[in-house]
């Protein structure tokens, strides 16, 4: 039984619970031999001196919801071991936030072009340094910072 | 005779043929489409006006309506699609975004506006514009065709 560092509730009665980055996997998977079957999604936020990553879980047997939250240093285990359509999820988190999934089967960017830099969803990506996307002749992007490059 | 024969000449015949038999190309890119759709369905049937069947294939069709908004990664997929339409073709601007950019004009993954990948004949503003702006959008196109005040 994995404990966790704090629990609160909120109005709407959704708990909200923080767990150590070390145990997130081991704990998310107690939660769903426990009930909570569905994964609706993976998001993470930057809060400037971390960044945390946040699982919406959600029980089809008592319609119960739990919100796991976890910092980290940007790197958390994966798991697509355990949900399939986690896959996806993280590899949006890691396009946008920049957050790595350990033993992620395929972990490439899912919305911006391949090559892009940085990730534009953390507070320190440069928005006055515009980045350029073209299609190559192989049917691959070229992301470059010249403005005649690409659109 | 003038009373029961049409004269005029070869190439205002083909004008008048190319605005009134306009093809779109279906290409929602976001909210838009569902506009777009809606002007294409039962309730305004712009069937009416000579525009008919959206095609799937770009060499099917003479009119790309960009209706949505244009991110960098599509850009250069609309400019291929583009490319592959046979001439004549024309490009409809559909909405704040494909026109300027809309809300998302400082954002990272948008293009300021379709008019920097393709030229634009007609452009909609509205976010998004009523299927009635759809259709004004196209009358006014085939007007300029008609009277061949149309770059290709």
């Amino acid at each position: 039984m994995i404990s966790v560092e704090s629990e609160t509730k909120l109005k709407s009665g959704i708990r909200v619970v923080y767990v150590p980055k070390e145990n997130i996997f081991q704990y998310l998977k107690e939660r769903k031999e426990e009930g909570f079957d569905t994964l609706l999604m993976i998001t993470g936020v930057d809060y400037r001196d971390h960044l945390e990553v946040v699982y919406h879980l959600l029980s089809t047997r008592t319609n119960e919801r739990l919100v796991v939250k976890t910092k980290t240093d940007g790197e958390v285990d994966s798991v697509t071991p355990l949900w399939k359509g986690a896959n996806w999820h993280e590899r949006e988190t890691w396009d946008l936030v920049g957050i790595k999934f350990r033993n992620h089967p395929n972990l490439r960017r899912i919305l911006l072009a391949e090559g892009w830099v940085g990730h534009p969803l953390r507070k320190d990506y440069p928005m006055d340094k515009k980045q350029y996307v073209n299609l190559g002749d192989d049917g691959e992007d070229r992301v470059s910072f010249d403005n005649k490059e690409g659109y | 005779m003038s009373d029961s024969i049409l004269v005029t000449s070869l190439d205002e015949a083909l004008r008048w043929g190319t605005g009134k038999s306009l093809w779109p190309f279906t290409f929602g890119l976001a909210c838009c489409a569902i506009e777009m759709m809606s002007a294409m369905g039962p309730d305004y049937d712009w069937a009416r006006f000579g525009s008919d069947v959206f095609r799937d294939s770009p060499r099917h069709s003479d009119l790309m309506i960009v209706s949505g908004t244009v991110t960098k990664k599509m850009a250069p997929r609309i400019r291929r699609l583009y490319d592959q339409m046979a001439f004549p073709k024309f490009v409809i601007s559909m909405g704040s975004c494909a026109s300027a950019g809309g809300p998302y004009v400082r954002g990272y993954s948008v293009v300021d506006g379709v008019d920097q990948v393709v030229p634009v004949d007609v452009y909609i503003y509205g976010c998004p514009p009523r299927p009635e702006a759809l259709i004004q959008a196209l009358k006014m196109l085939q007007d300029r065709i008609v009277a061949g005040k149309v770059r290709h």
